[in-house]
């Protein structure tokens, strides 16, 4: 085939880590009745960003997530990543984090972080390669052997994390990751990931609970409302990059997480 | 003094008894002939014994294939397939409770007195709880793991060999050693009501002949095949469940790593 020298193309192709959601809803079918849990939800997000989905329970957010992961069909609308859509889960382009690090506890951390590679026929010794690498990328150099039942929670989430980022996907998709850790461990896991998150230039999108949590995060933060699920606000939240603990007390950052609870406390 | 020693002393004193109490007369042989006398008696028929033995072990094995190859295929399915589960696990639960033992005499009259009425009898017999404990195995996987597997774009097959089986195993060696021992009291009983040959043959002739010693021998066999049977069983749990340890271990090692593994590492 001719290179097209002269022809600029229409669109400029996508880099890798953007998704884009276009009028997407979601119908749960019950027997008694059709439950509208996302509607008409349409969202650009750039490569590289680090965005937040806040909302009350019940708003959609993870069904979003789960169908951005190829977890789940929408009902209506499309979803790309990486300009083509994901009807199926497809770890070369997007990682998943759960609440729950789901670590298999029959196999040693670093097996859990080859399971993914494991499942597609990577040899042994690159696969173990590129287990250590991403062990070492969440700060788990030298755990490795361990089972799951011998590592605190913290540190099975970071194997977890390991695991979500082994194939090296432009996208990271993380459901509540840290909602089941005690606040300590939360903040560090939060540093943890900024660090990660710098130090890979993957696009993340995070669910989370609180609001704290996503304005220390974030790049953007998408707040939707109770079912029907929508989008009700975009911030951009411009503090500047690395955060600090310092942050959380300035105007700043009170401000941000004020107007997300306004949001949230109108539709409570 | 450990609980080891403590249950090795226990088993050496009632062993002692066992020679010291009838020697002395305060039991009758009849009863409980000395442990002397009874491996006299078990040695003079060596041969007898040996024989039957072969037969029970041979009972055993058949039986033991059937109930637990046909116990985790269906409790696998049983356990997977809700509408099956549905159909089958409620009649399971009563048959469970029902003295599976009347059914013998009818297997005799479909089988004969050999060998196949007991393994009949004592497949059945340890087929149920190895299913139930299949069933409840798959049940009871954390839906969470096989989300995460899919989320890896594990196929439905990896799911089932790489999340499922591994996930089901415990449960599933539970069951077995249930289901095992159910077959060895299966095969050793059916023997006792209506048979040819075997242990449980030996033992129920012996007695009617008041040869308590050679009841004793026999009795014997099955207490040693019973304790090969459980230490295979245990041999197999501590292989294939590592990382069965439980949660305390767990808290242990996360406590000895110390929160210094927490800090950041840049």
């Amino acid at each position: 085939m001719q290179p097209l020298a002269n022809v600029t193309p229409l669109k400029p192709p996508p880099r890798a880590g953007a998704i884009e959601v276009r009028n997407v809803g979601q119908v749960f079918r019950t027997r008694s009745q059709d439950v509208v849990a996302l509607e008409d939800v349409s969202l650009d997000i750039k490569p590289g960003r680090f965005v937040v989905l806040v909302g009350p329970s019940g708003c959609g957010k993870s069904t979003l997530l789960m169908m951005m992961a190829g977890l789940r069909a929408q009902t209506s609308g499309t979803i790309t990543i990486n300009g083509a859509p994901i009807p199926q889960p497809d770890p070369d382009r997007v990682g998943v984090v759960f609440q729950e690090p789901s670590l298999f506890p029959w196999l040693t951390a670093e097996d859990n972080v080859e399971f993914p590679l494991a499942l597609r026929g990577v040899a042994k010794a690159e696969r173990r390669a590129k287990a250590q690498d991403a062990l070492k990328l969440v700060g788990l150099e030298g755990f490795g052997k361990r089972h799951p039942h011998e590592l605190s929670g913290g540190m099975k989430q970071r194997v977890s994390i390991a695991r979500g980022l082994v194939q090296d996907p432009p996208v990271l998709l993380m459901d509540e990751p840290f909602a089941a850790l005690d606040e300590q461990t939360r903040m560090t896991m939060g540093d943890e990931l900024l660090r990660i998150w710098a130090a890979t230039g993957k696009t993340v999108v995070f669910v989370t609970h609180s609001l704290t949590e996503a304005v220390y995060l974030a790049d953007e933060v998408i707040v939707m409302s109770p079912r029907p699920g929508r989008i009700v606000d975009h911030l951009q939240v411009s503090l500047p990059r690395p955060r600090t603990y310092e942050m959380l007390s300035g105007d700043a950052f009170g401000a941000l997480r004020d107007r997300i609870w306004r949001h949230i406390r109108k539709s409570a | 003094m450990s609980a080891k020693t403590l249950r090795h002393l226990i088993v050496v004193g009632l062993i002692v008894l066992w020679e010291l109490l009838p020697r002395s007369g305060m039991i009758p042989e009849l009863f409980l002939p000395s442990l002397s006398s009874t491996l006299l008696a078990g040695w003079n028929e060596a041969g007898e014994y040996g024989h039957a033995l072969a037969v029970t072990i041979y009972e055993v094995a058949v039986s033991m294939a059937f109930a637990c190859g046909g116990g985790i295929l269906l409790g696998a399915i049983v356990g997977s397939l809700p509408r099956p589960r549905l159909l089958i696990m409620p009649m399971v639960s009563s048959l469970y409770a029902v003295p599976l033992v009347i059914l013998y005499p009818v297997f005799t009259v479909w089988l004969g007195i050999g060998s196949e009425s007991k393994i009949a009898f004592a497949s059945i017999y340890g087929f149920l709880p190895t299913m139930l404990a299949t069933a409840a195995g798959i049940q009871t996987i954390d839906p969470q793991l096989l989300l995460a597997a899919r989320s890896m774009g594990a196929t439905l097959g990896q799911r089932l060999v790489r999340v499922i089986i591994p996930a089901a195993i415990p449960t599933v060696l539970s069951g077995l050693r249930v289901g095992g021992a159910l077959v060895i009291v299966g095969v050793v009983v059916s023997e006792m009501l209506i048979s040819s040959a075997g242990i449980g043959y030996l033992i129920s002739r012996y007695r009617t002949i008041l040869d308590s010693p050679h009841v004793f021998a026999g009795v014997l066999l099955v207490l040693f095949m019973a304790i090969a049977f459980n230490t295979a069983i245990r041999w197999i749990e501590r292989r294939a469940a590592i990382w069965q340890t439980g949660m305390r271990a767990g808290q242990n090692a996360a406590d000895e790593i110390g929160s210094g593994a927490m800090q950041p590492a840049t």
